[in-house]
């Protein structure tokens, strides 16, 4: 089979599996009332894999699969969230961020903060001031327990996801942070 | 560093990807929850549904381990106060039966319905809420065991919240510590007033709604219940939560009043949905 194809395959998967582990464990799993973000970690770690295009593709669809288990708020709003998220995190791994060994859980530490106000900020203006219904404190205690979460599983989460990237075109570009597919090293375009 | 060319077909996916999340987001939002994507969004959670309860089933000890973990400091608080609430019962056993008199006059007085003639469905929580802004928990059953939107869902403590969707093989309940989530409550002196949420792990918030009555008399601890009144979505008689916080403002005619909820539904496996509507 193709390898791209396959690769995307798997990626499916990863998501797959880490939207049920997240309903399952993750949710229980709560400090200080604040439970860790599976999906969110995914994106970053897609970003950091496979580039911006990458990320945008997989943030879209993680966020969407978030969406389908979220009744509070729209169809839609997670798609957006964790594609710009996705995106911003690609296109900073492709033009800013170097290859370093903490470069995969501070990334996910900045990027889970980034994509928890940004959902909070993109849901206020479309009209779901619910999600600001725990006022400013619930906001910073989510946006510092989850970043501080993401930090943390990232580790393995960026392993298993560099796995299920490898043979993918955003991978085989910018090579991944952690991981199999590390051992190859970055092939960047001049 | 390594510089890489910035490509115009990134950009362009993005744009399309941000703009096809706007659609969905418009048309969810113009559907009022009665949509093509309620429906899918509907059968996706059935679809996971069988999943979910084969994962949380066992995947559970793993999930106790670090909630006991993660919680263990609380916990122990938790089992010492315990083990003096047991330590100050057992020393009021003797009183017990005179109690046991006078709570049985309180339920008179108060007319407390008899909960068990409401026919209820003993449920399972699959999902805890999946996102940190997210007040609700998912049930594993639905339509199909006789659950509907609307019904009211309590624990052992008292009310846990509303059915706020449900599909045939599960259900979202609302908490009652969601913003939107509102609830008639009867205080000291006949006066009624509406408890609503402000958000997961903070109180509820108290407003009175009987101005021509004297303020209410509120202490800290007393157990406020739902008042039942017509129009109301519950029954008489569920306890909502414990009083934890009372205060006049000065200049202010009425109390400001919060209340702990009586359940924490992060602590809990199973739930009733009792199968009631408004008459």
């Amino acid at each position: 089979m193709n390898p791209v194809l396959t690769a995307r395959l798997r990626i499916a998967l990863f998501l797959v599996v880490a939207i049920v582990i997240q309903t399952a464990l993750g949710t229980d799993m709560r400090v200080a009332g604040v439970a860790p973000d599976l999906m969110v970690i995914g994106v970053i770690c897609a970003g950091l894999t496979g580039g911006a295009e990458s990320g945008a593709w997989v943030g879209f669809w993680a966020g969407l699969l978030t969406d389908m288990f979220l009744t509070s708020t729209p169809v839609g709003l997670s798609a957006l969230t964790y594609c710009l998220v996705g995106a911003a995190v690609g296109a900073l791994r492709a033009s800013v961020l170097q290859e370093r060994k903490l470069l995969v859980p501070i990334t996910a530490l900045v990027g889970t903060a980034g994509a928890v106000l940004l959902f909070v900020a993109a849901g206020d203006v479309l009209g779901q001031t619910q999600l600001m219904g725990g006022g400013r404190s619930w906001l910073i205690r989510v946006m510092v327990v989850e970043s501080l979460w993401s930090a943390v599983l990232s580790l393995p989460f960026g392993y298993i996801y560099a796995w299920a990237a490898r043979g993918s075109v955003g991978a085989d570009r910018l090579g991944a942070p952690i991981g199999p597919s590390s051992r190859t090293g970055v092939v960047p375009t001049k | 560093m390594a510089v890489y060319r910035r490509s115009s077909r990134t950009r362009n996916v993005l744009a399309v990807l941000v703009l096809a999340a706007l659609t969905l987001i418009t048309i969810d939002a113009r559907s009022n929850g009665s949509g093509a994507l309620t429906s899918v969004r509907g059968a996706v959670s059935d679809a996971f549904s069988p999943l979910q309860r084969a994962t949380h089933a066992a995947l559970a000890p793993i999930g106790n381990f670090l909630t006991g973990a993660i919680d263990y400091g609380s916990l122990r608080a938790e089992n010492q106060k315990l083990r003096q609430e047991v330590a100050g019962l057992q020393s009021q056993a003797v009183s017990s039966s005179a109690a046991e008199q006078q709570y049985k006059q309180l339920l008179q007085e108060m007319n407390l319905p008899f909960v068990g003639s409401i026919p209820t469905v003993a449920v399972q929580i699959i999902d805890q809420g999946f996102s940190n802004f997210d007040n609700s928990l998912t049930i594993n059953k639905g339509t199909a065991s006789g659950i509907a939107a609307g019904q009211p869902v309590v624990a052992a403590g008292g009310l846990v919240g509303t059915v706020l969707a449900a599909t045939s093989h599960t259900a979202t309940v609302r908490l009652l510590t969601d913003p939107s989530f509102a609830v008639g409550v009867g205080l000291q002196g006949g006066n009624v007033a509406s408890a609503s949420g402000q958000g997961r792990f903070e109180p509820m918030r108290v407003t009175i709604d009987s101005t021509k009555l004297p303020a209410p008399v509120m202490k800290v601890g007393d157990t406020v219940v739902t008042t039942g009144l017509s129009l109301e979505k519950f029954p008489k008689g569920i306890p909502v939560g414990k009083v934890s916080k009372v205060s006049t403002p000065p200049g202010a005619a009425e109390p400001t009043i919060e209340l702990a909820p009586l359940v924490n539904p992060t602590r809990l496996s199973y739930l009733q949905v009792l199968l009631w509507s408004p008459a």
